[in-house]
């Protein structure tokens, strides 16, 4: 027991001799956590379709026409200068542009001169709907205009005006009750939201720090496999073997030291998750501590197995960062599962990040408990065995 | 110049000859993009970038002037890539579909929808009959178009009603015809709404124009390959910062200074090692993802003129890393650490598009912010003229931390005879 934590002891010693791997420990965990809690994609995006106007007249007309745009349930305006609009399309980053030129007010409508430029890219669906959505601003914010103007024409086909001003008269009173029938017009569409459950239970925040906690954590657990080819390199291998010290008492030794540095790892990260993002995860104390506990031993597990494989400690590192990433990113720890086509994620069951991540987002984000998690947590139970085993058979000291 | 330019090339092959190195320059950057592809259903086909084809349920009661012409929008030429509409006769069926996530949403078009717009008996107050839009929560995309079509129905309606009224009751209220005069006016009126119902024209003219040239689907991997590619580009120029120091440790700095090679030489050769090292592994990336993803990366001088831009940009923090570093640990250290921060800060991990503010302001510190905005543009069909700002932000970006790593270098007095 003395020599696996005198081993345990030391590997911390070593890993830590360097304060910069406090870097990688905890502070980058925390700003990609952070970052990636704060701006990951919500339910509550705006998914309307983006358009971006110029108001070159900036009126009551133009200003009306922007403000029901953005009343509308499929364009999302965004108003900038012409610079920046024409830099945008000429490059592609806006579909469409709609811009309303200087002279456009209340006088251009009557006269009939008032126009708008609409730009788009070519055959382009988003498009459509925003020229869809412009029509119905434009109706919303000039019927009662254009109904005046009719007004005065059914008039005119019924007699002339004596003058001018009989006609202007005639228009401005066509106009005031244009615009009370207008604002007096009923609401003729009613929209009931149906009852369809949500396909993705998604909480950027909780997805966040599973997801990195399990990406940090499983990096530096696939780093014993360096940790081997280290002292491998070093030959201090060699000198265990002179001393009476068992493979067992060393494999043991150097992965418990390891993984119980994982579990203060995580431990710091869940404490970060409770206090400053707010989330439950000291709701189920024992059930998170079997699932972080069986992710780490598994991540640990995969490591031991790694440091049989690979001979230099730079392949090794690198291997570690590489298989880290890609695991996480395939686990559903950068972007939720369920968003990934069906056959991949039948196909990501093979990896242990996908049941460490369902496991602990059954806890964080599901309400799950200690019952919840026993599959997933005995899933990695099972990753843990199997590779301990491996592992455990090919490890050589030279 | 011969002796910097040898000195580049030994660094590009020692760097292509370390397979630890090449796991991270090469490797990683390649099956995380494979990875991303898989994830986004980039390689299976289920991507879908755009709008189109949205299922839509027309429950038409109404089968009257108005509902008709309401369906016939939807299931318009002019529609036809954008819905997918498909007629329904049970309202409560259509309900249920919507339920069970089979649609967007349902459009209700009640019994007596256009009786309650134009009556046949003018003097019979018309009641209010609505349309109803059920829509499906977990698609509010689709279903905000679906209820912004039925919108622009209505606007044209409710125009075509308004102007019609206003222009019968202030020839009454103007006297200049009689209240009997004016039933027949508005029974001709009825009539014309009833053959015209939704082609009034807009009082204000829109002068709609198309861009030149195809149109472009954006491939989801054109922003997350780049994406990778630069964040282990900044490993790349911090092994080759790296290098520097660990010649001085290994003595083999000292022995190139003995030798007829000024100390601007060999810093030059070193700094040309890390830019061909870096322009290497991006070229061979945008390669490999071309040939194997069939990824179109755009305009081939633009993507070129660049990655130089993008690499010399990225150099610069190389060197800056090396200049402020002691050990050759410290550089290889810190340089993972800006390699992960520029990664997410620089948009490899999140569109920048979803961080706030602030941060899409900090995130211009990077090479990979400035580089990633240059790459999407040539992906939607831009040329080298679209890329005039990121070139020279790299390019200054470049300039800058060169001139400030000199001036530490010489401080440092690393590379003195």
């Amino acid at each position: 027991m003395k020599k696996i934590f005198a081993i345990a002891w030391k590997d911390a010693i070593v890993r830590f001799a360097s304060s910069s791997e406090l870097i990688f420990f905890i502070i980058l965990p925390l700003i990609f956590t952070f970052l990636l809690a704060g701006g990951t994609p919500s339910n509550d995006d705006d998914n309307r379709v983006r358009l971006v106007v110029v108001d070159q007249a900036n009126t009551v007309i133009s200003q009306n026409i922007i403000a029901e745009l953005d009343k509308s349930t499929a364009v999302r305006p965004e108003v900038l200068t012409l610079e920046e609009a024409e830099s945008q399309f000429d490059s592609r980053r806006a579909n469409v542009v709609l811009i309303i030129p200087a002279n456009l007010d209340l006088q251009a409508i009557q006269d009939g001169t008032a126009q708008v430029d609409f730009r788009q890219q070519p055959n382009n669906l988003n498009a459509t709907v925003a020229e869809r959505a412009v029509q119905t601003a434009i109706r919303s914010v000039s019927s009662a205009v254009n109904a005046a103007n009719n007004a005065v024409k059914t008039a005119e086909e019924n007699g002339t005006f004596e003058s001018e001003a009989d006609r202007q008269a005639y228009f401005d009173d066509a106009l005031k009750l244009a615009q009370t029938m207008q604002d007096d017009a009923p609401e003729r569409v009613t929209v009931i939201e149906g009852s369809t459950p949500d396909r993705i239970e998604y909480d950027p925040r909780a997805s966040s720090s599973a997801g990195q906690l399990i990406t940090w954590v499983f990096i530096p657990l696939f780093g014993i496999s360096a940790l081997f080819a280290y002292e491998r390199q070093q030959g201090t291998l060699r000198r265990v073997l002179t001393t009476p010290t068992s493979k067992a008492t060393y494999l043991l030794g150097t992965i418990s030291g390891q993984v119980v540095m994982a579990l203060v790892q995580m431990s710091l990260l869940i404490l970060f998750g409770t206090v400053v993002m707010k989330l439950g995860w000291g709701r189920e104390p024992l059930a998170l501590f079997v699932i972080l506990t069986a992710a780490a031993l598994a991540a640990g597990a995969i490591g031991t197995t790694m440091g049989t494989f690979i001979k230099t400690e730079g392949q090794a590192s690198g291997l570690s960062i590489m298989a880290g990433m890609v695991m996480a990113l395939m686990g559903g720890c950068w972007y939720p599962i369920e968003l990934f086509p069906a056959v991949v994620q039948t196909i990501v069951k093979i990896l242990p990040t996908t049941w460490a991540m369902q496991g602990l987002l059954d806890l964080v984000l599901r309400g799950g408990g200690l019952m919840e998690i026993l599959p997933e947590a005995g899933v990695l139970l099972g990753f843990a065995t199997i590779f301990f085993s491996i592992g455990v058979m090919r490890f050589r000291y030279e | 110049m011969l002796k910097t330019f040898l000195i580049g090339i030994k660094d590009l092959r020692l760097a292509f000859r370390d397979r630890a190195a090449l796991i991270l320059m090469l490797a990683a950057p390649f099956v995380l993009t494979l990875g991303l592809g898989l994830v986004t259903g980039r390689f299976s086909g289920s991507n879908n970038s755009g709008l189109s084809d949205i299922p839509v349920i027309i429950v038409n009661l109404d089968n009257d002037q108005l509902g008709d012409a309401l369906a016939d929008v939807f299931t318009s030429v002019e529609l036809a890539d954008l819905m997918e509409p498909a007629i329904g006769s049970d309202p409560e069926a259509a309900r249920q579909l919507i339920d069970e996530d089979e649609a967007a949403a349902v459009v209700i078009i009640p019994e007596g929808f256009t009786q309650s717009i134009i009556p046949q008996q003018s003097a019979v107050a018309a009641e209010l009959v609505k349309i109803e839009v059920y829509a499906n929560p977990s698609r509010p995309t689709g279903a905000g178009i679906v209820k912004a079509i039925v919108d622009e129905f209505l606007s044209r309606v409710e125009e075509g009603r308004v102007s019609g009224s206003v222009s019968i009751l202030q020839l009454v209220l103007s006297g200049r015809i009689t209240p009997a005069q004016a039933q027949v006016a508005g029974a001709a009126m009825t009539e014309r709404l009833q053959t015209n119902t939704t082609d009034s024209a807009l009082a204000i003219t829109i002068n709609s124009s198309t861009a030149d040239g195809e149109e472009v689907k954006f491939d989801i991997l054109a922003y997350l390959a780049p994406g990778m590619a630069l964040m282990f580009l900044m490993y790349t120029v911090s092994y080759g910062g790296r290098s520097i120091l660990a010649e001085k440790t290994q003595g083999t700095l000292p022995r190139l200074l003995v030798s007829p090679t000024s100390s601007t030489q060999i810093l030059g050769g070193k700094i040309f090692g890390i830019f061909l090292t870096g322009s290497a592994q991006m070229l061979i990336l945008i390669g490999a993802s071309s040939l194997f993803f069939q990824l179109k990366w755009g305009d081939p001088m633009g993507v070129i003129i660049l990655v130089l831009a993008a690499v010399f940009g990225a150099t610069g923090w190389g060197m800056f890393v090396t200049a402020v570093a002691r050990t050759p640990a410290q550089v290889a250290n810190v340089g993972m650490s800006i390699m992960l921060i520029f990664g997410i800060l620089g948009g490899s991990f999140v569109s920048l598009d979803q961080m706030p503010p602030a941060i899409q302001a900090f995130s211009k510190i990077t090479p990979n912010a400035w580089a990633l905005d240059g790459f999407t543009t040539l992906a939607l069909g831009g040329t080298l003229t679209n890329l005039s700002a990121p070139i020279t932000a790299l390019l200054s970006m470049g300039m800058i931390l060169f001139l400030v790593s000199v001036l530490l270098f010489g401080k440092k007095n690393l590379v003195q005879k």
